[in-house]
């Protein structure tokens, strides 16, 4: 192999992704700095390129779109947005407040029922998902006729500082889970579904412990809390 | 039959236009380029890591690199395409070799495992691409396509074609030389 010949082949191992660790850097400082061997690898690009258009598409849609546009503005995305939903709710669902002090289900549901006692037809849930570990029961996350869906804490959750809880749910195998809220101490919150599909009978919830700002990959990262499947109300 | 869409010059110089305008801070410009170039993108960062979200989570990233980055690009070193497929297959090979989290998640594939023909078959038949790695015998144009489409590493190759590391890398080098001299 001439010196020529291998610095095309290194270029190319290099396109085809090959290099890691040192190699890899060692290569990206010499594109930096030598012309020619930056043209060896622009050549190799060009030749494996007609593999990129062989790929079937696949949905790329408004939800990724606003991941990335949340991104540019460089504001921490999804955190304040679910701080001032949830303001909204607190505001304008005061009784709320007493039930998310209440440690049991049957305080839960009279605090609902008293204060929305009126309105009672459309406040019943029309589903329920139950957070478990093990035996110890969490929180419940409600959805509503009208489309929200709420999650409610049972229980007390040690948040070490720089951390929060995130709730996610999995609409779809296919779609993976979905960061549906972020909260510093656990407390009741208005879930931003507002991108997915309604949630469906026996579909996943679950609370992970996260970074403060939320995971940084977008997908669940620390330890599973409660989880829990929901199913319809009778 | 080929799934492939013809990339004509048109699409070539919108991509382009768009990225100058990024680089001058105008974020419609990057909306442009999510619009002609965002399917199509998952779909190749799909192939790599198997996963619908894993695919958006490499489309993604690579849209915050472009965006800030794309004051880098230089038209007259390279096609924009190929500088937004680059930077598209850094971000999903990223996540790919992140061991830790990927391992993890391997029950999760939605993809069947990688098969290098398939690829290959959907090239256009008027390919040089496809012209030249048809010449080459099978298993050394595996190494190609599995490396490139599907993202395998030296190791994973070695492990799915049954031979030593070494035979590994010397057919990739031995490959690409024969395909660069076939291609020009």
């Amino acid at each position: 192999m001439t010196a020529e010949q291998d610095n095309k082949a290194l270029a190319g191992e290099y396109v085809l992704g090959l290099l890691e660790g040192e190699a890899k850097m060692t290569v990206e400082r010499r594109i930096a700095s030598d012309a020619d061997f930056a043209r060896e690898v622009e050549a190799w690009r060009s030749r494996l390129a007609a593999f990129d258009d062989t790929a079937d598409p696949r949905a790329a849609g408004d939800t990724l779109w606003s991941r990335i546009e949340a991104g540019l503005s460089g504001s921490p995305a999804r955190a304040p947005e679910t701080q001032s939903l949830w303001s909204r709710f607190w505001d304008s669902l005061p009784a709320l407040r007493v039930a998310a002090l209440g440690s049991s289900v049957a305080v839960l549901l009279l605090a609902v029922g008293l204060s929305f006692a009126i309105r009672a037809a459309n406040q019943q849930p029309v589903m329920v998902a139950v957070l478990v570990d093990g035996n110890r029961t969490g929180a419940v996350v409600h959805t509503f006729a009208d489309g929200r869906v709420v999650l409610l804490p049972l229980a007390q959750i040690d948040v070490p500082p720089g951390r929060a809880i995130e709730v996610w749910t999995l609409p779809s195998r296919e779609r993976g889970p979905v960061s549906v809220g972020l909260m510093s101490r656990a407390q009741t919150l208005q879930l931003s579904l507002k991108d997915l599909p309604a949630p469906k009978p026996d579909q996943l919830f679950e609370l992970t412990l996260e970074p403060a700002t939320g995971s940084p990959t977008g997908r669940p990262t620390g330890p599973i809390l409660f989880k829990g499947n929901t199913a319809l109300a009778l | 039959m080929t799934a492939a869409t013809p990339t004509d010059s048109a699409t070539e110089a919108q991509v382009a236009a768009a990225i100058a305008r990024c680089a001058a801070g105008e974020k419609a410009a990057l909306r442009v380029i999510y619009d002609i170039e965002a399917q199509r993108m998952v779909g190749v960062a799909r192939r790599m890591l198997r996963r619908q979200d894993l695919a958006e989570e490499a489309v993604q990233d690579a849209f915050m690199r472009v965006w800030r980055s794309a004051r880098t690009f230089d038209p007259q070193k390279g096609a924009a395409r190929s500088w937004l497929y680059a930077i598209l297959r850094n971000c999903a090979l990223t996540i790919l070799r992140d061991e830790s989290r990927f391992s993890a998640d391997e029950d999760a594939a939605e993809e069947a495992a990688p098969m290098s023909e398939s690829a290959l078959a959907r090239l256009p038949e008027t390919s040089a691409l496809r012209r030249c790695l048809e010449r080459l015998d099978a298993k050394r144009r595996s190494v190609v396509v599995l490396a490139y489409v599907h993202g395998l590493s030296h190791g994973e190759l070695a492990g799915k074609l049954g031979v030593p590391l070494g035979t590994v890398k010397s057919w990739v080098r031995r490959s690409l030389i024969s395909l660069q001299e076939c291609m020009g």
